[in-house]
């Protein structure tokens, strides 16, 4: 028996341990990438969200070469478990990032599960998606009670200044 | 049809047609296009033959190819200047490649890859000239940037040797390929628990020519192995091995057996690929870049 320290000290490593090895960690994020592309919004735990962005937006640069490329489609092929998405990945998602260079995908954190082991969540969506967006715009309405009155008031306080000026 | 064998027998004769065949080269290596034709042998026989006064034989004139046009050659850059995918600040690659650079210039790294042959010259204080030589096979190069390294492999006197050589150590004199070659593995650690004579190598090996246009020949040898226990399980496909006769050492059984450790989605994982193509090309005229700054004065 080898009794490395490589093991114990994981300076410089930069897959997470997910599952119940690599080999499961690697089928856990297949499943997770393929609802992402069905669905395009898609709610996990805050760390398999993480490893999943980074392969979800390999997987669109793959994309983008085209699915005449060998290579790009033997990755489809292997990450996406349900074959009828690997024609809307090529000409539905690569076309929409084509103009792209990165940032494919945005992650958002959600209150945490409601079992009894309340794990930390996060939603991961495919950015132009038809869903309502998840950091809506807070648009400011000018007939609110409260602005109408702050407004009448800095019409006033500018009436009392050019009178002032006036009379000096 | 310059060649001239003079019959030794003769001393007086064979040093007088030998001074006629100086003369005649002086004479001729004044017209550059038939220097090719010209042959050393004349040069040798002038060595061989022992009369007062000691004769130095000439230098040999250089051979300047300017037939073959600069995009031919073989664009080849040194391993160790691809920097490693690390979170250190690209500074200190590009200083630690200046100062690659710098060493490079005084002393002359050649083109090597795992499977070559090589002679090395290190300066050692123990040794009678000072110069301590070594003849061995590149098992592995490893390392980045200044601390890059080179396995040497050998078998002197029954027992296998290896020394670990680093390439811009100022102790080291001299590195000459003897025999530029590639094998099927960029590792030939294996060569460990191989037969002996796939690692014995001649001291007073001769250099093979090689040719610095076109690609580096690839040797399919399929190296023999001693019997079971090897230093590491060769037949795992983590090592993924080309060289090594399996069929020779293991049964079928024990093949399908080693396959279990295989990683079907290894070749998959987007983590763990390193694209270096493009800091390569960028890296690759840098250093052609620099060293010519100094070649053309």
């Amino acid at each position: 028996m080898r009794l490395t320290l490589r093991a114990l000290i994981s300076h410089g490593r930069v897959a997470r341990r997910i599952g119940l090895g690599p080999e499961s960690r690697i089928n856990i994020l297949r499943n997770i990438l393929t609802g992402l592309v069905r669905h395009e919004r898609i709610e996990t735990t805050r760390a398999r969200a993480d490893e999943v962005r980074f392969y979800a937006e390999k997987l669109i640069d793959y994309a983008k070469k085209g699915d005449t490329n060998e290579k790009s489609m033997k990755m489809a092929d292997f990450w996406l478990t349900e074959k009828d998405l690997i024609p809307k990945l090529f000409k539905v998602l690569a076309v929409r990032f084509e103009n792209q260079r990165d940032g494919c995908t945005r992650m958002a954190r959600i209150p945490n599960r409601e079992n009894l082991d309340r794990a930390s969540m996060a939603v991961l969506e495919y950015k132009g998606n038809p869903f309502p967006p998840l950091f809506p715009m807070k648009r400011v309405s000018e007939l609110n009670l409260l602005n109408q009155l702050l407004k009448a008031y800095r019409e006033e306080k500018a009436q009392m200044c050019c009178v002032w000026l006036v009379d000096a | 049809m310059f060649l001239v064998h003079t019959p030794l027998s003769n001393m007086a004769a064979c040093t007088s047609r030998v001074r006629e065949m100086m003369g005649l080269l002086r004479i001729l290596r004044h017209f550059p296009q038939n220097e090719r034709l010209l042959s050393t042998s004349i040069l040798r026989h002038a060595a061989a033959s022992d009369g007062p006064p000691k004769f130095t034989p000439p230098t040999k004139p250089v051979i300047i190819d300017k037939t073959q046009k600069e995009a031919s050659l073989r664009r080849f850059l040194s391993p160790e200047f691809i920097p490693p995918r690390q979170r250190t600040n690209p500074v200190k690659f590009s200083v630690e490649r200046k100062d690659m650079i710098q060493r490079r210039k005084v002393l002359n790294i050649p083109e090597f890859y795992v499977g070559s042959i090589l002679a090395v010259a290190m300066t050692d204080p123990h040794v009678n000239g000072n110069l301590n030589r070594f003849v061995g096979i590149c098992i592995q190069r490893s390392g980045k940037g200044l601390g890059a390294t080179f396995i040497l492999r050998n078998v002197v006197d029954g027992q296998g040797v290896e020394i670990c050589y680093e390439l811009y150590n100022p102790r080291m004199r001299k590195i000459e390929v003897l025999k530029l070659e590639k094998r099927l593995d960029d590792n030939l650690m294996y060569l460990r628990d191989a037969l002996p004579e796939y690692s014995s190598f001649n001291f007073d090996m001769q250099p093979v020519h090689y040719e610095i246009t076109g690609d580096v020949p690839v040797s399919p040898l399929k190296v023999k192995m001693k019997p079971k226990p090897w230093s590491k399980r060769w037949e795992r496909p983590k090592f993924n091995i080309k060289g090594i006769r399996f069929d020779l050492c293991l049964t079928l059984e024990m093949m399908e057996h080693a396959q279990k450790w295989a990683e079907p989605w290894r070749p998959y994982d987007m983590l763990k690929e390193y694209d270096t193509f493009s800091l390569e090309e960028q890296i690759f005229k840098e250093v052609q870049g620099k060293s010519q700054n100094v070649n053309s004065p």
